[in-house]
């Protein structure tokens, strides 16, 4: 069965993505077209201005369609901000068979009784994602199918957020004329594109640096065991800067990509960095230490948050992988320095490794949600289009 | 004395100097006195724990024992990574006199962090901090200046003490001497604390006190004096108030609160410590509260040696549990951004300079501010942490 070409869309708070995935014999995924635009009107990942979000929208569309000589109705959507949150359902299930042996109706039961999540109201479950079965007290089995107990549970991994502001996300599409098939986590997204079976397996923590947040998704022993969304990103590194120099926020952004460094080390110390001057704009001279103090303090008390969040989560110890840095913020140099100062494990750039076509991108790592979305459409196809009516089922597919 | 009251008090030097500082209280203290050392060097934590006291060794996992080389972002890293080692020497601690020498990495780096945990765990903490010497180089008194604020931001006192003054009066001596006098100068001090709450004397303070004196008192100046003879009483006020920790009795005169201890040999007449009670008074300003308490010690025979804290920040209107809840009237308005925790200290004007309120958001002005722990994330980290930036 051939599977028509996917067509991802990020709407970030830098810029908006647009990929074009087409499956080849061989399941893999190839982005066959990317358009980017800069993004105005979106805050901290949620958009604030809906028309100036379609502009970016549109042009980021105009640009994949062009690319991949594709026509783009459908897309799926990437949402993220702090809204998101994830946290555990157990469904359970007593095996009610003679003999006691699990079968495959009882898996099936148990998985449907933990996706049944209970959420707020007013909060929209975007993700569930399977863990591992418990076969009575013994924990951590992968296929229970044929065991002997008397109680089963399945833990489920649910993503959720706020459903007006995933809405705003859909909205900002549909006036670009674009129906939105489905809606993805970004951070489940970029771990599609980047982590490896290898890394999943050693457990591993992939932290997207975004421009308005920061998501993260932990790998343990090949399940997923927290997932999440710090309201911090480049942006906020950027505004660090302007508001220390007192320059405006797009000189912050130039001197922070140019100049920024993560960490405070003897090479900053002593230069000084210019400022040539501009319309409205006398020159300016900053001493590059002060500028990767205030860069390093931001980036520093984000991993501190992030690693309390995976201390809270107890999977601080069971990460052997390592972190992953992905999304643009991990071209910040010396990022990986601080995170492997700060996590204590060794750090590395991740790059969405399992797609293809993006080899020849320029940082292809700020593309990674969008390609993973790509993968993530193909993955979920069957569910979309033919066998299930039900969205957002996501059957546990991704670390098996 | 109770061994509630005697275990109220931990002694937590951090750092190589600060741990010899310690080190040094509990040898001329002698034993029932509680102490921890921390250090990131294992040598220097050895050399400590040789004299008795406990010692804990910090970032053993970063720095494998061998020191900051003068890097207090190695320092503070340490001491995230090993606060939780800390931990179980705290029981049943409610004030903790910290020791620190300020300038190089560990008492720089991992004294703000470990004065922050304290804090935020509801403990009392005075800090007695020393700046280092002048020919030590500028790079060093600028790291120590750096570090003040953050610890002047946690801390509930916080007594600076610059190691040239303390050396003011042996210059001539020889250098072992000059060390040992002034580290003994200051480690009596330290002492005094202790001995003013958990030994027997005439006029006793207990715990509790302190530790609402700490509370209330802020930052304090520390200061000290000793005479002999028979007009003793009086030359002791006159050494206190000549002693240039005290800015030559400046502090004194202006103090709002003082802690006075008076230690003395068994010959000690009541007539005298009138005599030094009211020469105080007379020193300071007339609503001045001031807290007494003696010590007789059979080594001090024939000498009177005279302690103070004084305090000029003194809150006196703050009930004598401010732990509980924040009184009302005293509050300026914080920025909603910043909730008032138990225990927080905003209400002193040197605690609201975090409160920036609508000014430091910049490009987050109307948006839905990020908050973990009670910060605003929005407002840069450099602000709310305090950090200074070369210009």
């Amino acid at each position: 069965m051939a599977i028509p070409p996917i067509a991802a869309l990020e709407i970030g708070t830098t810029r908006t993505v647009m990929c074009v995935g087409e499956t080849n014999e061989s399941g893999r995924v190839k982005i066959t077209g990317v358009g980017t635009y800069p993004t105005i009107g979106v805050r901290k990942g949620q958009v604030v201005d809906l028309s100036q979000a379609r502009v970016g929208v549109e042009s980021a569309a105009k640009q994949a369609e062009k690319q991949a000589d594709v026509s783009i109705w459908q897309v799926l959507l990437a949402t993220s901000g702090g809204h998101i949150q994830a946290g555990v359902n157990p469904g359970m299930v007593t095996i009610r068979s003679n003999d006691h042996v699990v079968s495959r109706e009882d898996i099936e039961e148990v998985t449907e009784n933990a996706k049944e999540v209970q959420v707020e109201a007013d909060r929209q479950v975007l993700h569930t994602i399977t863990q591992a079965f418990t076969v009575d007290d013994q924990p951590g089995i992968v296929k229970p199918e044929g065991m002997r107990c008397k109680v089963l549970t399945l833990n489920v991994m649910a993503v959720h957020g706020l459903k007006n502001r995933i809405d705003n996300a859909v909205n900002a599409a549909k006036s670009a004329q674009l129906d939105v098939s489905d809606v993805a986590f970004s951070g489940v997204c970029a771990a599609l594109a980047v982590l490896t079976p290898e890394q999943k397996r050693n457990g591993v923590v992939l932290i997207d640096l975004g421009g308005g947040t920061t998501n993260y998704i932990a790998y343990c022993n090949n399940v997923i065991s927290a997932v999440g969304c710090v309201a911090v990103g480049g942006d906020h590194v950027t505004n660090d800067i302007a508001l220390a120099f007192n320059i405006p926020l797009n000189r912050a952004e130039e001197v922070k990509r140019a100049e920024g460094c993560a960490v405070i080390d003897a090479e900053s110390g002593g230069r000084r960095v210019v400022l040539p001057a501009d319309v409205g704009f006398e020159e300016r001279v900053l001493s590059c230490k002060a500028l990767h103090t205030v860069i390093n303090a931001r980036m520093d008390e984000t991993f501190r948050m992030l690693r309390s969040r995976l201390d809270e989560a107890g999977v601080l110890p069971h990460l052997g992988g390592g972190v992953v840095l992905t999304g643009g913020g991990a071209y910040l140099r010396k990022a990986t320095d601080l995170a492997q100062r700060v996590f204590g494990l060794p750090c590395r750039i991740g790059l969405p490794v399992n797609v293809d076509g993006l080899e020849k991108a320029e940082q292809p790592a700020a593309l990674s949600t969008a390609a993973g979305l790509a993968l993530y459409g193909r993955m979920t196809y069957e569910d979309r289009g033919l066998f299930s009516p039900v969205k957002n089922i996501f059957k546990g597919w991704f670390g098996r | 004395m109770s061994q509630e009251q005697q275990t109220a008090l931990l002694l937590l030097g951090v750092g190589g100097g600060g741990c010899r500082l310690a080190a040094s209280v509990l040898a001329s203290y002698g034993s029932g006195l509680r102490a921890l050392g921390v250090d990131t060097d294992a040598l220097s934590n050895r050399t400590a724990a040789a004299g008795g006291m406990t010692c804990l060794l910090l970032g053993g996992s970063r720095l494998a024992g061998h020191g900051t080389g003068g890097d207090a972002i190695q320092g503070r890293l340490a001491a995230q990574d090993d606060m939780q080692n800390i931990l179980p020497h705290l029981q049943g601690v409610r004030t903790v006199v910290i020791t620190a020498c300020l300038g190089a990495g560990t008492g720089g780096g991992a004294t703000p962090e470990i004065v922050k945990a304290l804090h935020d765990m509801g403990l009392a903490t005075i800090c007695f901090v020393t700046r280092p010497f002048a020919f030590e180089g500028e790079a060093r008194r600028k790291a120590a200046e750096r570090v003040l604020p953050m610890i002047e931001e946690n801390a509930d006192s916080l007594v600076v003490v610059a190691l040239d003054d303390l050396f003011s009066d042996a210059g001539g001596g020889l250098l072992t001497d000059a060390v040992q006098a002034a580290e003994g100068l200051l480690a009596s001090g330290i002492t005094l604390l202790w001995r003013l709450v958990s030994k027997p004397g005439f006029i006793q303070l207990d715990a509790e006190r302190l530790h609402a004196m700490v509370l209330r008192g802020g930052n304090a100046r520390f200061g000290f004096g000793s005479a002999e003879g028979a007009e003793r009483a009086s030359q002791v006020v006159a050494a206190l108030r000549s002693c240039r920790l005290l800015r030559s009795g400046d502090a004194v005169s202006k103090a709002n609160a003082l802690l006075l201890g008076i230690l003395a040999g068994r010959d000690l007449r009541l007539a005298e410590i009138g005599d030094i009670m009211g020469l105080v008074r007379e020193a300071c300003k007339s609503d001045c509260h001031v807290e007494m308490g003696t010590v007789l010690d059979p080594q001090y025979d024939g000498r009177i040696e005279l302690v103070v804290l004084s305090f000029e920040s003194w809150t006196a209107a703050v009930p004598v549990e401010p732990r509980k809840d924040t009184p009302p009237t005293q509050e300026p308005p914080v920025a909603e951004a910043f909730p008032i925790q138990p225990g927080s200290r905003k209400g002193r004007a040197k605690g609201s300079k975090l409160s920036f309120g609508t000014t430091g958001r910049g490009k987050f002005q109307n948006v839905e501010p990020t908050l973990f722990n009670g910060q605003d994330l929005d407002v840069p980290t450099f602000i709310r942490r305090g950090i200074a930036l070369e210009r």
